[in-house]
């Protein structure tokens, strides 16, 4: 069953931006999601309709069977966020940020009390519970605000860039706990990334969002297979010019930034007499090297781009349009 | 109201409540502003220095003149201690002064963040309002408390047989008072993204809400333009009420204006300003 459900999901900002083109998405029940792409590419966009923050300009969007903008109070009792901007309280305690949100929630006196500890404990915040959050760092807000988002047991928690800013151990704790999360309570997890690498190994699949759209959908493991084998990239004194006809695995040349990027279908045996034809033609080889697929492969397969982690900070920018017009 | 919007009040309020107190720096320099009115601007402007007539006049027309000029006194101040006029008038301003920060958290809970935590909870969109109204109310009352007992501690002197019945009253008025003013400016704070236009907002307002009511000098002496504008006023309501229960100035006729003025202008702020946070927060 898919619990998230989207169509033709536009979102138009005033002014013109176009942060949503025709979205198309669908995530099923129980599984981790990984929505990944460049900055401004619309991730944060797509949450915060998913989240009913922001109303659509056009197309629809399903959360737990109920509509976003007509139903969206069922949607929020089916759901918990966790936006990608600090939002535990910093100057009241990890405790009663969490009893604050259980009161959110219609949840009060004991039943708050020992939800909120129970899942304090969980995220291994327990003997920090009565400090002020401004006294955290900044793993521990993230986790704090982590079991915030499940004080009601959601059917689907809403993750927006989870582990932005925060160093490796840090990082890799929030991963243990959303993984324990999806596994033991069946939670179902989305989440957003311009990590590539973390959308590979976190998630059950994946959907690449680049202007707006979706340009890949799918597990990891098919997208990485889809593009079709490993790539050799070379770089030689001289030009390929047909010589390397001969080879079977070889699916495809391209050359990209004056570079030679061979697309095998095995590279550990190509490599090697891809390297002695050339080298029995005379041409020099610079340079050779054998990159197993990655899900950047992917994206530069189907957005013709490399892949930079490290784009210009457009969702700033459409942050704050998203402030100027909530509806 | 359902349980779950209750609840979504209680705790929102209490967080209010809670980071305020928490603040106690700021709580303390809350009344210096107040202070400072009550002691340079009340305690300078002494009337009955205006009464000490110069040497050499017969003894029975320095009475007489004397006792003409405390008939106008009274009729004008409705008490011989110019203090006690202002003082109970500037208890009004007082709450403005307050109120009209009130939209602050909310522009802040927006820019830090905050908001967007409350607003994907399944409570009603007014409820996160209304629980900034209510802190409003309750912090505005706290503050009152203390100004109250600032002014009789000033000097302040109530009117002979004032009861608890009137000071009931009094706390009503006010509370009526906070609780439009508290609406109005929250509502306007809910569109608002920079705390720069709040400030600007209550600087615009403060001057000409407290000059333009009977706060400092009564409405008989002003001209007819200013008057209607006093009229409209809440605070003018509320300094009519209040004197009328702690000095015991005012007609009956005024005072029962004022009560009606004053209930049904708090109702239509907290009305108005329910709407707005349905339809914009």
């Amino acid at each position: 069953m898919n619990i998230v459900e989207t169509r033709n999901l536009s979102v138009v900002y005033k002014g013109g931006v176009r942060a949503l083109d025709g979205l198309d998405l669908n995530v099923r029940e129980g599984e981790i999601f990984c929505l990944v792409g460049p900055n401004g590419a619309g991730k944060t966009t797509t949450m915060r309709v998913l989240t009913t923050l922001l109303r659509p300009t056009g197309g629809w969007a399903r959360v737990a069977g109920y509509d976003v903008v007509k139903e969206a109070g069922k949607v929020r009792k089916m759901i918990g966020y966790v936006p990608q901007n600090l939002s535990a309280d910093d100057e009241l305690t990890g405790m009663e940020n969490m009893i604050l949100q259980c009161r959110l929630y219609g949840i009060r006196g004991r039943e708050a009390r020992e939800r909120s500890l129970r899942l304090l404990e969980l995220v291994g915040l327990r003997e920090a519970a009565d400090r002020l959050v401004a006294s955290y760092s900044g793993g521990m807000r993230r986790r704090l605000e982590l079991a915030m988002g499940l004080v009601h047991t959601p059917r689907i928690l809403f993750l927006d860039e989870p582990t932005l800013g925060l160093d490796v151990h840090s990082r890799v704790m929030i991963w243990e706990h959303i993984r324990r999360l999806n596994h033991e309570e069946k939670t179902t997890i989305l989440f957003t990334t311009h990590y590539m690498d973390e959308a590979d190994k976190i998630s059950d699949r994946v959907a690449i969002i680049d202007h707006g759209k979706i340009v890949a959908m799918g597990r990891p493991e098919d997208l990485k297979s889809s593009i079709g084998g490993d790539v050799i990239k070379l770089k030689i004194n001289g030009r390929i010019n047909g010589i390397l006809s001969g080879i079977d695995e070889i699916i495809k040349v391209d050359e990209i930034d004056g570079e030679y990027r061979v697309k095998v279908k095995n590279g550990e045996e190509a490599l090697p007499r891809i390297l002695r034809i050339l080298e029995e033609r005379g041409i020099k080889v610079v340079y050779a090297s054998l990159v197993k697929p990655t899900l950047d492969q992917v994206f530069v397969e189907y957005t013709g781009r490399e892949y930079r982690e490290e784009e210009e900070h457009a969702d700033v920018r459409v942050m704050t349009y998203v402030r100027e017009r909530k509806r | 109201m359902s349980l779950t919007t209750l609840s979504g009040i209680s705790g929102l309020f209490a967080r209010e409540m809670k980071k305020w107190f928490r603040q106690r720096v700021q709580i303390v320099f809350a009344f210096v502003i107040p202070l400072m009115w009550l002691t340079l601007f009340g305690k300078s402007f002494n009337i009955a220095y205006f009464l000490n007539l110069p040497e050499g006049i017969p003894p029975d027309v320095k009475a007489i003149v004397q006792k003409a000029m405390e008939e106008i006194l009274l009729r004008v101040f409705g008490s011989l201690d110019y203090f006690n006029f202002f003082a109970v008038g500037m208890l009004s301003v007082f709450a403005l002064f307050t109120s009209m920060w009130s939209g602050m958290s909310l522009v802040f809970d927006r820019r830090l963040g905050y908001l967007e935590r409350f607003l994907v909870a399944p409570i009603p969109r007014e409820s996160i309002y209304l629980a900034k109204v209510f802190s409003a109310l309750a912090k505005g009352l706290i503050q009152f408390t203390i100004m109250l007992l600032i002014t009789f501690a000033l000097g302040l002197t109530p009117k002979q047989g004032f009861t608890a019945i009137d000071m009931m009253g009094l706390y009503m008025v006010i509370a009526g008072l906070i609780l439009a003013l508290s609406a109005i400016f929250t509502a306007i704070a809910i569109r608002i993204t920079s705390h720069d236009t709040v400030i600007s907002i209550a600087n615009l307002v403060n001057i000409p809400l407290m000059f333009t009511s009977n706060a400092i000098f009564p409405l008989e002496q002003m001209p007819d333009w200013m008057r209607v504008i006093a009229a409209v006023n809440p605070l003018t309501h509320s300094i009519t009420l209040t004197r009328y229960l702690v000095l015991g100035i005012g007609s009956q006729a005024q005072v029962i204006l004022s009560t009606f003025y004053l209930a049904g202008f708090t109702a239509v702020c907290v009305f108005l300003g329910v709407a707005a946070a349905r339809r914009y927060l």
